[in-house]
């Protein structure tokens, strides 16, 4: 899942407008951000699979993408914002475990329960349904652009350009579709 | 591409929409006075 995790943080800012909105999308992508870094350390490993979908698989990345690790890397990014308020540093760190969430019903079992740990996690939509999966997440990303664009609307003090927002979000989808990611 | 590559792919399909959505996230000018955060202005 790539823009269905920036829809949903469009749908955490639109619960909770006080929470800074770059600290919300860096939030829900923080699982990812790492796992890069972490992939270049040889910290965490991917083998490519070029004609096998998704194009990739995660052999190993236990320590940015683990439940136990998740919930790690989201209470120290919500601490950093305590400053801001305990009910958005809460929203925040939400943002960031909200990825593995969203990444159980696609990935594989391929999500640790901690590093290490032998049981894994994900009901694999990724490969049971190699095309299927992406028009799932793009209900996902209707369902939290819609509410976003809703709050915004009402509220004000949102989402001036929420329809760019919501544009944005759909072309990166449409980006990362089977038929145009290159990792495909 | 390489393992290498897709994990700056990541990193940057992450990273570079962050400043673009929070741009258009912007209230309207009308509305920026009331999308302060409370306290000393």
């Amino acid at each position: 899942m790539y823009a269905g995790h920036l829809a949903f943080g469009l749908a955490i800012k639109a619960k909770e407008p006080r929470a800074p909105t770059w600290a919300v999308l860096l939030g829900v992508g923080l699982l990812d951000l790492l796992f890069g870094p972490f992939v270049l350390l040889g910290i965490e490993r991917v083998t490519m699979t070029p004609g096998v979908p998704p194009g990739f698989f995660l052999d190993y990345i236990d320590w940015s993408h683990s439940l136990a690790m998740s919930l790690v890397w989201a209470g120290l990014f919500g601490a950093a914002f305590l400053g801001r308020g305990r009910a958005v540093a809460m929203v925040l760190a939400f943002s960031v475990f909200s990825h593995f969430l969203l990444d159980v019903p696609m990935h594989p079992p391929d999500l640790a329960l901690w590093p290490g740990s032998s049981i894994h996690l994900g009901f694999g939509l990724w490969k049971s349904m190699p095309v299927g999966y992406w028009w799932v997440e793009l209900w996902t990303i209707a369902l939290c652009c819609a509410y976003y664009w809703v709050r915004a609307r009402r509220l004000g003090t949102f989402g001036g350009r929420a329809g760019w927002a919501t544009t944005t979000v759909l072309v990166l989808h449409i980006l990362n579709s089977p038929w145009l990611a290159p990792s495909h | 591409m390489t393992a290498q590559t897709f994990a700056i792919f990541c990193f940057v399909a992450f990273l570079i929409p962050v400043p673009l959505l929070a741009w258009l996230d912007r209230p309207r000018a009308k509305n920026r006075e009331a999308a302060k955060p409370p306290g000393p202005r």
